[in-house]
């Protein structure tokens, strides 16, 4: 897993595309020399990022062994059959449907761990909004490989806890907390959360109440995206699961490029696709958000401006 | 945004601040008892195990982890992850330079942007194989290098060598860069360049004197976490090679036998060294992050 | 003699003309002020000046020298900008300083400079204290500062003052004022707020769309502005329906007034008159209306009249003691003095 929910000094929430309010350009090259730069750049940069694909898309679909791979057999023998020989194979469903189930426990875990505890330290304890931010970035500090080695001792301890598949479920709401806290933290800053609780309560709906009917669905953006987000990383969660001997499906991902190499390279060809798009749906969400999110802050600052004096 | 509300919904607005706070921390207890439980225990077991705590105290298993054919281990760790955040932070820059200063096409900074986010989380099997696919001993591109007169393997190359993994590795530590630098980069105000031409300046009088340290923050910062991110990167390298030169793999290959805890104390004597390794490098990055939010706002 | 000038500049976004054929002349020493509605060619202008971008055709000349080719950095002038300018990885000090280190003045005569400057700008004991430690009025103080110390041959200034709080606003710009004339250098002020440029300007260029309306003094701008659309920009106007019915006599619902500025216009012809608030006055046989606002500004009070003739709200200023007794909702006449209107047609 990589540490790509840090990177954002925005806090815009995990790594999805800033909105781009395309500033005026700094430096902006002035000669035809200096302009001709970055377009290199660009272009080489999507060589780099495009080949491999196609690479593995080659592997995984045509039927040429690279021996014979020459300019005359480039359009030979390709065929979508083998991305789906990996669905024929007994392994896979149960390796499949056990990280569905490992996905979803870790989004309701999450869910329920984070949201009411991101919205009690906007709401009561804002000063601990840094304390909690670092907090999200410990994961980082003990890598999975790492945090393995430590369940397996923990392990004969609570034998009757750990001996589920399941029990990975709590570690993988752990790895995906710098995601999904940034996730929900951005949600909860994009709207104007004390007015909407002081509101609702205000018009005599209890605190459930208010969490259920007024406050989720205003965080509809960040718990979708969170919830992908969390599906991504578990759906490819590979260290723990092949140490801890779990046959969730990044494990079988690799047994099966040992048994039948082109469906194997098909297979993770496909759960790379799967992947991408949950994380292009999340960035596309999210942008959609922090559009929309400039008209209605700006409508919540005047219905709150035209009730009291504006905080300082 | 004032941070002096600490008020609740009013309803103990007659309560002693004291009292106040002291509940309001309770609410964050679930959260922290949840780490607590399944990130530092672990975390503390790998400590203690490597401590050789059942034993007495002992350093013996960490300096032997820290030793001999170990250290080469870290050492080549530690190279091929500082040469991979070295590559990644300077294309990383460029690239997020190219896409900021881009007007035409429109649709090009946001399809970089958009693209970054998706490749900076790309790590594990897929991308091995996708290099495995590209530059392997098989590979589609080593093919056609062969065949204008480049042999990749004439030599000890392999994928789990220092260049093979720094540019595997370069597949997400790019777009990972460019996601940190791009704001920093348009948070290079216009008018500083303008200021500084009027004040007799050339482009490189401005990137040397005050583009480069307003963005150096971010660039260290960005190295930082790009070398941690190599660093304890386990999926992609255990694909790509047997190489047991490298930590993370090293590591692995203590934990899959069986766990006997008394021999396998160097075993997590090097999971201790890495977390210690992880976390300054981590701890430096947030340091370095916060003075570059600094000069954003 | 630093004097800056242009000449029929031109300039062209695509397909916005910003600048149609530009003529100014700035004399040695003058604050001349551009003042004008966003969009009007004057941020343009000064850009022009300071080399960010090019005309299209035209010249421009600092002291008679052509420097319409000169590119940005060779031209030794000073420019403020609206905001942000100031480099935040260094030191007011340095900041102040940057100028003259990029000419290789030498380090001690940089020291000496920098302490003239700060105590110019009365931020001697900031010189320590970075960007953001300081307020946005001293920032802008500073930034003053870095464009003078290199003693340019103009001085450029970008709305300087938008960006800062009304209170701030008002010191600053008698401050920017003393220090400009204190130096005497010849300054080039473009702002959209004519309450600004009334009270600092030597003379005002009012621009709209990319051409000059009026080149005057303050005084001449305000009194006597020769296009509606100076007249409306600068001050506040009442606008009176009116009709023409002599040379220089005009009649406002019925009642004949003089207007010298309706001069020129055929009789019959429908006008738009725009008079000044301080050329309305109380008095019988006037235009009646009620009373809606009174607005005690201690020399005169400002009364808002809803003219029934027109149901037109009018305001007007109204000196002491005509207006001590008057309350809202109050009847009263309003006298037009059509001795400085402007007309234009309806």
């Amino acid at each position: 897993m990589s540490l790509a929910g840090l990177d954002d000094p925005l806090n815009e929430g995990p790594p999805t595309a800033p909105t781009a309010l395309a500033p005026a350009p700094v430096g902006r090259p002035n000669n035809s020399f200096a302009r001709l730069v970055p377009n290199v750049v660009l272009i080489v940069a999507a060589l780099f990022f495009i080949l491999p694909l196609l690479a593995l898309a080659r592997f995984a679909m045509q039927k040429v062994p690279t021996v014979l791979w020459d300019w005359d057999t480039l359009f030979d023998k390709w065929s979508l059959k083998p991305l789906a020989v990996a669905f024929g194979e007994p392994e896979f469903w149960p390796a499949f449907r056990l990280s569905l189930k490992l996905a979803a426990g870790t989004v309701l875990l999450t869910m329920l761990l984070l949201l009411p505890t991101a919205i009690w330290v906007h709401l009561r304890i804002p000063r601990m909004r840094p304390v909690i931010e670092f907090v999200t970035v410990l994961p980082y500090m003990i890598p999975a490989i790492a945090l393995v080695a430590g369940i397996k001792l923990v392990k004969p301890h609570a034998r009757w806890f750990l001996n589920s598949d399941l029990s990975l479920i709590p570690f993988y709401v752990v790895l995906a907390l710098p995601f999904t806290y940034r996730s929900i933290d951005a949600g909860l800053r994009a709207i104007d959360l004390r007015t909407l609780v002081d509101a609702s309560r205000s018009l005599g709906s209890g605190w459930l109440s208010t969490i259920g009917r007024v406050l989720i669905p205003n965080l509809r953006t960040a718990i979708i995206s969170a919830a992908f987000l969390t599906a991504a990383v578990v759906m490819g969660e590979y260290t723990i699961a092949r140490l801890l001997l779990i046959d969730s499906l990044p494990p079988y991902q690799r047994i099966l490029v040992g048994t039948d190499t082109q469906a194997g390279f098909g297979l993770n060809l496909l759960a790379l696709l799967g992947t991408t798009s949950l994380f292009v749906f999340v960035s596309v969400l999210t942008k959609k958000r922090d559009r929309k999110r400039k008209s209605f802050a700006y409508a919540a600052t005047q219905l709150a401006a035209s009730q009291e004096p504006s905080p300082a | 945004m004032t941070d002096t509300l600490v008020v609740d919904g009013g309803r103990t607005a007659g309560a002693p601040p004291a009292a106040r706070r002291s509940w309001a921390w309770l609410g964050v207890l679930p959260f922290f008892a949840f780490l607590f439980l399944f990130l530092i225990v672990p975390a503390l077991s790998v400590f203690w195990n490597a401590f050789d705590t059942k034993k007495g105290f002992s350093f013996s298993a960490m300096g032997e982890a820290f030793s001999g054919q170990n250290l080469d281990a870290f050492w080549f760790s530690v190279r091929f992850s500082a040469g991979s955040a070295a590559v990644g932070v300077v294309f990383g820059t460029l690239l997020a330079y190219a896409a900021a200063t881009a007007t035409r096409p429109r649709w090009l900074r946001n399809t970089v942007t958009s693209f970054s986010g998706v490749a900076a989380n790309m790590g594990g099997l897929p991308l091995a194989f996708m290099f495995l696919a590209l530059i392997g001993k098989q590979g589609v591109l080593t093919k056609v290098l062969k065949g204008l007169g480049w042999d990749l393997y004439s030599g000890d190359f392999e994928l789990g060598s220092v260049p093979g993994l720094i540019t595997v590795y370069s597949y997400f530590n790019i777009p990972l860069m460019v996601l940190i630098t791009l704001p920093a980069i348009d948070g290079l105000k216009p008018a500083w360049r303008e200021a500084c031409a009027n004040l007799g300046g050339t482009s490189f009088t401005f990137w040397r004197r005050i583009g480069l340290p307003v963005l150096a923050p971010s660039l260290l910062g960005g190295f930082l976490l790009l070398f941690a991110n190599s660093f304890s990167a386990y999926a992609t390298a255990a694909v790509l090679t047997d190489n047991s030169m490298i930590v993370s793999r090293r590591i692995g290959f203590f934990l899959g036998g069986d766990v006997s805890i008394g021999e396998n104390a160097v075993g997590f004597s090097l999971a201790a060294w890495m977390i210690i390794i992880m976390a300054v490098s981590m701890g430096l990055y947030w340091v370095a992050r916060q003075r570059a939010e600094r000069w954003q706002s | 003699m630093t004097t800056l000038d242009f000449i029929s500049v031109r300039k062209t976004f695509g397909t916005t003309v910003a600048l149609h054929s530009f003529d100014l002349d700035v004399r040695e020493g003058e604050l001349i002020t551009l003042l004008g509605p966003s969009g009007c060619g004057k941020t343009t202008a000064l850009r022009i000046a300071a080399g960010f971008e090019f005309a299209d055709s035209g010249a421009v000349l600092v002291g008679g020298a052509d420097i319409t080719r000169t590119v940005a950095h060779k031209r030794n002038m000073g420019m403020v900008f609206q905001s942000y300018s100031l480099f935040p990885n260094l030191t007011v000090a340095k900041n102040v300083e940057f100028g003259l280190r990029t000419r290789n003045v030498a380090p001690v005569e940089r020291h000496h400079r920098v302490a003239e400057m700060l105590e110019l700008v009365q931020l001697t004991p900031f010189a320590d204290r970075y960007p953001h430690q300081i307020s946005g009025g001293q920032a802008q103080r500073v930034a003053l500062a870095r464009a003078l110390a290199v003693q340019p041959r103009v001085l450029l200034l970008d709305e300087p003052l938008s960006a800062l709080d009304a209170k701030v606003r008002t010191t600053l710009r008698d401050e920017i004022r003393r220090i400009q004339t204190e130096v005497g250098i010849t300054t080039l002020f473009v702002t959209h707020d004519q309450e600004e440029a009334l009270a600092i300007s030597d003379r005002i260029c009012v621009m709209s769309q990319g051409q000059v309306e009026q080149l005057g003094t303050p005084t001449e701008v305000y009194r006597t502005p020769t296009t509606a659309f100076v007249a409306r920009f600068v001050g506040s106007m009442n606008e009176f329906r009116a009709e023409v019915t002599g040379p220089g006599e005009v009649a406002v619902a019925g009642s004949r007034l003089g207007a010298p500025g309706a001069i020129g216009f055929v009789t019959g012809t429908t006008l738009s008159m725009l008079v000044r608030p301080e050329d309305l006055s109380l008095g019988d046989g006037g235009l009646l209306g009620t009373v809606t606002s009174v607005t005690f500004q201690g020399a005169t009070t400002l009364i808002g009249v809803r003219v029934d003739v027109f149901d037109q709200l009018v305001s007007a200023d109204i000196g002491q003691g005509a207006a001590d007794h008057l309350q809202m909702g109050d009847r009263v006449s309003v006298l037009i003095n059509g001795a400085n209107a402007v007309c234009e047609p309806a």
